[in-house]
């Protein structure tokens, strides 16, 4: 696979899953500029030990938590959670708070959740992360029961 | 949570547009790959140029007393030292981004043990070989008049004082200090995925 199809293709999934990492869109778009480089320069050695989605997703995942300067800026506390009563969002609306619950988290679990909504099968999640498939399927549980706290929190998905 | 679809629904809108198409990208990538490189190899080019023009000038120029040929053998020695490890380092970061944490953890600490064996030896070697090379390499342009040797001489030891003592350790605590810092973080990731 050529280096510009792999970024066509998978450039806008890296982007989602950096900014359910960061919450910032700058920050988002330098990270998957940074894996496409980093993909780049590794690409004549990888040799398909891994789907190529694997590989760039693993990349990908750890620039952001490799990324001190992002990890400084990440929020040290939870949202508040007695928000005032929510009104109809919009589509953008509603995603900035996805967003934002998922900040809340902890690193590794927003880098798996942001896998998961990026409908990667569980063992593929389970290789880029490097835990086992069993740990892999209760740590997914676990969040996504963490993230509905905090959505319902905020009037989401009730 | 039986919306998770809702969820991924709503994923998938957000907007990626304005990401760069790939001939900006594969631009970015040269033009990152050029800069990263040029730094190392800049280095590189100019000592092989000292070392050169040293060679050159000392073939060229016959000077008459041993201190500036000693002087000029110190300073293309510390060329060496300069080219050597920086020839070392080019590739030590490749290949990394695809490995595991704990991986890179070792890596990491590798490169601590690296970081101060080249502080403890290999820049007390190379500041060595080229202080007392520019000591002795000196010495025959300004031993005619001692105003000039007091005040050259006063000046290079300044300098090397400087960087000795104060840019060293400083450089050294600064890169230190981020290593052990994203060492920190990555024990802090592990142990999160420890963590069941």
């Amino acid at each position: 696979m050529e280096f510009e199809e792999i970024y066509l293709k998978y450039s806008p999934k890296i982007y989602r899953v950096c900014m359910g990492y960061v919450n910032d869109d700058e920050q988002a778009r330098d990270l998957t500029q940074e894996t496409f480089i980093s993909a780049w320069q590794s690409l004549s050695t990888f040799k398909n030990q891994s789907h190529i989605s694997t590989w760039i997703f693993r990349i990908a995942t750890n620039k952001c938590l490799r990324a001190l300067e992002v990890a400084k800026k990440m929020p040290k506390t939870e949202l508040p959670v007695n928000l005032p009563a929510p009104h109809e969002e919009s589509q953008h609306e509603k995603l900035a708070i996805l967003y934002q619950c998922i900040a809340t988290l902890e690193e590794i679990d927003r880098i798996i959740i942001s896998l998961v909504l990026e409908d990667l099968p569980q063992a593929e999640i389970a290789a880029i992360i490097g835990l086992s498939n069993g740990n892999t399927r209760v740590r997914i549980h676990r969040i996504k029961e963490k993230l509905a706290i905090k959505l319902k929190a905020h009037g989401q998905f009730e | 949570m039986d919306n998770l679809n809702d969820l991924k629904q709503l994923w998938q809108t957000a907007d990626t547009g304005n990401l760069p198409g790939s001939a900006e990208i594969l631009r970015m990538v040269k033009q990152f790959r050029n800069k990263k490189l040029s730094k190392k190899f800049r280095i590189i080019g100019m000592a092989f140029l000292s070392a050169a023009v040293m060679g050159f000038a000392m073939f060229f120029a016959h000077p008459k007393m041993l201190t500036t040929y000693l002087g000029t053998g110190l300073l293309i020695a510390a060329c060496g030292v300069m080219i050597f490890t920086n020839v070392r380092s080019l590739k030590r970061f490749y290949r990394l981004d695809d490995c595991s944490n704990k991986e890179f953890i070792e890596f990491l600490e590798q490169t601590r043990l690296n970081q101060i064996y080249f502080y403890k030896k290999t820049q007390v070697a190379g500041l060595t070989l080229s202080s007392t090379g520019l000591l002795l390499y000196l010495y025959e342009m300004v031993h005619n008049n001692l105003v000039t040797l007091l005040l050259t001489y006063g000046l290079a030891l300044v300098y090397i004082t400087i960087l000795i003592f104060v840019v060293r350790p400083r450089r050294f605590k600064k890169e230190a200090k981020k290593l052990s810092d994203t060492i920190d973080r990555l024990q802090t990731l592990s142990k999160q995925i420890e963590e069941i």
